[in-house]
């Protein structure tokens, strides 16, 4: 009688060892990185749109091209007002409201300044303080005209670039979409630095999420975003200083408060725009930043976490 | 009677054991990194496979959309060495060894990605 469940326990216990595989991957490059979509169920429709999400906003935030719609770099080659993708126009608009919600260190007016000291750091010279003022001043003295949710005007010298925040203002429509669809399992990297993550496809559906930041560090996460800024990836270090490719807009400097920011979050975008203003803030100003923002951070400096929010568990391999 | 079920019982015995045994070594593999490759793609067609594992000291040099990019393994790292794109990021992320973050030359359409099992689904930074 026995020897009749024998065959089938040991299917169940084998069984109960393997995971479900069932993956459908896309890989776009977007945003001048890989955005790498893993849907854990769902069709081919849906990696397609999700890529054609990305690829459109790619086009809308380009600072750097002309692209065949009018985008950034359309809105920063003039002062004339301009009709744009409503789309477009909510993402600008969000970027100069994330401000509101902590992001204090945000300006999406930076954009020829980060050009600026990009093109400095890249001849491994620094920008110097009169440079940097001319800079601040037409910033300080730039804004953007809002009309009707599709018309914009650059008002001033400044130019506008949205790359702190446009990846994440962009997954969260791609969540936006896959909630509607009422799909539960689903990973989505873009690039390394933003990332949405809904639930895996095991007992307790939390993914690994390692920590480039600090060696064999991960942290368990699932349906949130978790965005990262680090000066390891881009930053440039010239004597003793390393400046960062993320810029002070207050007082035009690229050296950072903090080597890297880990925001977990319910939204890509202020995930994404906290994390860059982070790396200016004080421990204590991101603490405080949690409580009005509901964000939960870790901050990394010298290899070591400074400081971590007490409701995240960092697990080391 | 008794024999037989003794004996269905051993069966039993030995047959989960064998799962163990079996889900064990899966447990272990799965904590050791398997062999690292590198995949060098042009537009995401790919161009080269490396085996890092190998730890050769090569040179490559790939055609990009706007010219070569010179491409150097050693040790089971690999990097960009030379590019002629404006911002040289590629080549000042120096080199990588593990899959948490691929080199991209956007000016050529360049990408090196290094695939290999890793103990996290996803890396951050």
């Amino acid at each position: 009688m026995k020897n009749k469940f024998l065959l089938p326990l040991i299917i169940l216990v084998s069984t109960s060892c393997s995971q479900n595989t069932f993956v459908l991957k896309d890989k776009v490059f977007c945003f001048d990185t890989y955005i790498e979509t893993n849907l854990y169920e769902g069709n081919n429709e849906d990696l397609s749109n999700i890529k054609d999400m990305f690829t459109l906003f790619d086009k809308l935030s380009d600072n750097y091209l002309s692209r065949d719609v009018t985008n950034i770099f359309s809105i920063n080659s003039t002062n004339e007002e301009l009709e744009i993708n409503p789309s477009l126009y909510s993402l600008i608009k969000t970027s100069i409201d994330v401000n509101d919600e902590g992001a204090t260190y945000f300006n999406p007016l930076c954009g020829s300044l980060s050009k600026k000291w990009k093109a400095a750091l890249k001849e491994g010279k620094v920008l110097s303080q009169e440079e940097i003022d001319e800079e601040l001043v037409k910033m300080n003295n730039s804004s953007i005209f809002f009309k009707d949710n599709n018309i914009i005007q650059r008002i001033g010298e400044a130019e506008i670039d949205l790359g702190g925040i446009a990846k994440g203002y962009t997954l969260d429509i791609v969540n936006d979409y896959l909630k509607e669809k009422e799909y539960k399992h689903f990973l989505i990297n873009g690039g390394s630095s933003s990332i949405l993550l809904g639930e895996k496809k095991s007992s307790d559906g939390y993914f690994n999420v390692g920590l480039r930041d600090l060696s064999n560090a991960y942290i368990k996460a699932k349906n949130c975003f978790i965005s990262t800024s680090s000066k390891s990836v881009q930053g440039v270090k010239i004597g003793d200083i390393t400046y960062s490719h993320i810029i002070n807009p207050t007082n035009g400097s690229a050296i950072n408060e903090n080597d890297a920011v880990i925001v977990i979050s319910q939204k890509g975008y202020l995930g994404d725009a906290l994390s860059t203003s982070m790396m200016m803030n004080t421990i204590e100003e991101i603490k405080q930043i949690e409580i009005d923002s509901g964000v939960k951070t870790i901050v990394i400096k010298n290899n070591h976490i400074i400081y971590k929010n007490d409701e995240i568990d960092v697990y080391y391999h | 009677m008794d024999k037989k079920k003794l004996r269905n019982d051993i069966i039993l015995i030995i047959s989960l054991l064998a799962v163990a045994a079996v889900s064990l070594i899966l447990i272990i593999n799965k904590s050791v990194k398997t062999n690292l490759v590198a995949r060098i793609s042009v537009q995401n067609n790919v161009v080269e496979v490396i085996d890092l594992s190998k730890k050769e000291e090569k040179d490559f040099y790939i055609d990009g959309i706007n010219g070569k990019v010179h491409v150097h393994t050693i040790d089971g790292s690999i990097a960009i060495v030379e590019s002629n794109c404006p911002h040289q990021d590629c080549v000042r992320m120096g080199y990588i060894s593990d899959s948490s973050h691929p080199i991209i030359c956007a000016y050529n359409g360049v990408y090196i990605t290094i695939d290999g099992e890793t103990l996290n689904d996803v890396e951050l930074g």
